[in-house]
């Protein structure tokens, strides 16, 4: 049975005050976002911002050659289009969507009006960032240092914890354009799990089988990742968080 | 001329004004610069004279001053209207940083905040305990703490100075207040936030794509541009550490590009000898983030 669609889905947007997310509900736009659809290519001018709610979608960074790798996942904990409040117009990554469903969509100009105000908005906005900074830094360690079975597990839990079920619907070729490798490497890796009994793979769906196997076969990065958008996303103290910090480190 | 022009162009993050006393010597006097002329950019490899006339050129720019008269030599710092300036530098003292200092832990609280005017910091993701990658280079052009800037108290990096030299620091507390105080400080942080998330990017897949030589290059041009110098001291174990590669790769590496006479490295020491090589030689990664600051904040 399909869930009705709410923005609340989002858990960024979940988390907003009654008044800042009353303010912002009116202009929220239900967009479905299919699977391997680009929202933004990079260098793009950003014409809105898209809270995920039943979808994933990958920032790519795209070299000059065309080679692309994943930085980041972006789901229902998030916001894509960072880039637009923090001054830039453009967005230096490609955004493609790498589980289909759905997500809500604003104009990139209310919301910078928003984060102007520099009230909630603002405030759990750069919350985010720095989760994605976490994230982003990770994925560098993560490519240099840990073998690609390792890399295909944490992106598989990353994108677990962003859906409600324990299936994705996903192409080797687009596992392989995410990790940057090659689609050999995607099919050694995923033959290894599944002869492990982790995951069933079949004509691009992916079931989970044994999610605390996957946990035990990833390298920390995982742990790293989702422990910082715990900590920095679960508990927001939006009310002022610079005074509560200053209180805390005083 | 040239101590002139190299006045000049320090302020403006511009590279190749000092390198081109030391091509000097070198045949055949080939070196790449980017320097400001008129409202546009003079850039590309040219001969040393052409590079003195471009030098010449360049339209003054005044250098910022602090109410003290010295010069504010961090950029982030000077490109403030000067009345913001001035109430953020009076929470700021100034400290040496000594190389190796660690400025704080990855999960330790982030207790100050630091604007380096000629000494640079490491910032390093720690792998396991004992490797670590660098993800980010701090020099005058930036800042250290931004976790701080985002509301948020601990980093998940570390910060380590990797060239002495020194900076202009401010307690988290006072910075907080100096981001309520100035919409504009607020503003310049959030560009540069944009600036390093688009340098993050590239260096996760910089790391995926690029072969050592190629990073290795970069880096060091990256940390020429920082040290102000095309002199400075990096062993090959902080290399290895910075770039998550074993000593014998880098050793390898960094023989290649002695080899091809870009660099001089004996004992720690590295003398950048043909920069223009050096950026051919590097991938593009390089370019593409001094371009993005420059088109963001420059």
């Amino acid at each position: 049975m399909p869930t009705p669609h709410s923005p609340k889905q989002n858990h960024l947007l979940a988390a907003l005050p009654a008044a800042e997310f009353e303010r912002l509900a009116p202009h929220l736009e239900l967009v479905p976002m299919p699977l391997g659809e680009a929202i933004y290519e990079s260098g793009e001018r950003l014409q809105h911002v898209y809270f995920p709610t039943t979808s994933i979608v990958s920032l790519l960074y795209v070299m000059e050659d065309g080679a692309s790798a994943e930085i980041a996942v972006v789901g229902n904990e998030g916001i894509l289009g960072i880039s637009l409040f923090m001054g830039g117009d453009t967005t230096p990554s490609r955004a493609v969507v790498q589980s289909a469903g759905y997500g809500y969509r604003l104009k990139a100009q209310l919301l910078k009006d928003e984060f102007n105000r520099a009230g909630p908005v603002l405030r759990l906005l750069l919350r985010y960032t720095q989760a994605l900074i976490t994230q982003m830094a990770q994925t560098a360690v993560c490519n240099r240092h840990h073998t690609l079975e390792q890399q295909l597990c944490r992106w598989l839990l990353l994108s677990l914890d962003r859906l409600e079920s324990d299936e994705l619907t996903m192409t080797q070729e687009l596992i392989a354009n995410m990790l940057g490798v090659r689609r050999e490497g995607v099919t050694e890796a995923a033959g290894k799990l599944q002869r492990a009994g982790l995951i069933r793979y079949s004509r691009g769906h992916i079931q989970v089988t044994n999610r605390a196997g996957l946990e035990r076969e990833t390298c920390e990065c995982y742990a790293v990742v989702k422990k910082e958008f715990d900590r920095l996303l679960s508990d927001i103290p939006l009310g002022d968080p610079f005074q509560a910090l200053a209180l805390a480190s005083a | 001329m040239y101590v002139e022009a190299q006045t000049r162009l320090r302020c403006m993050w511009t590279i190749g004004a000092k390198m081109d006393t030391s091509l000097k010597k070198s045949a055949p006097h080939k070196a790449y610069v980017r320097v400001p002329d008129g409202d546009g950019l003079v850039a590309g490899s040219a001969d040393h004279d052409i590079v003195c006339r471009a030098l010449a050129r360049a339209p003054a720019k005044r250098p910022v001053r602090s109410t003290t008269g010295a010069p504010v030599a961090n950029l982030l710092l000077a490109a403030l209207p000067s009345k913001d300036r001035q109430h953020l530098m009076a929470s700021c003292e100034q400290v040496d940083l000594s190389f190796g200092e660690v400025l704080y832990e990855p999960a330790e609280r982030v207790r100050q905040v630091y604007f380096p005017a000629d000494g640079f910091i490491s910032l390093l993701s720690p792998v396991n305990d004992h490797a670590s990658l660098e993800v980010e280079l701090v020099g005058n052009e930036g800042m250290v703490g931004v976790p701080i800037a985002l509301g948020v108290d601990v980093s998940p990096l570390r910060a380590m100075v990797q060239g002495s030299g020194t900076a202009l620091r401010i307690d988290a507390a006072s910075f907080r207040r100096e981001l309520d105080f100035s919409l504009a400080l607020r503003h310049e942080l959030n560009r540069y936030i944009y600036v390093l998330l688009a340098q993050l990017a590239q260096t996760a897949a910089c790391i995926r794509f690029h072969v050592l030589d190629a990073r290795l290059a970069r880096w060091l041009l990256m940390t020429q541009d920082r040290a102000h110098s095309n002199e400075f001291h990096l062993t090959h174990e902080v290399l290895a550490q910075m770039l998550g590669v074993r000593r014998v790769g880098v050793t390898n590496a960094a023989g290649l590009l002695q080899k091809h006479k870009l660099i001089r490295y004996s004992r720690g020491n590295i003398t950048v000898l043909d920069r223009a090589g050096l950026e051919a030689v590097s991938c593009g990664c390089y370019r593409a983030v001094k371009d993005t600051y420059e088109r963001i904040l420059g």
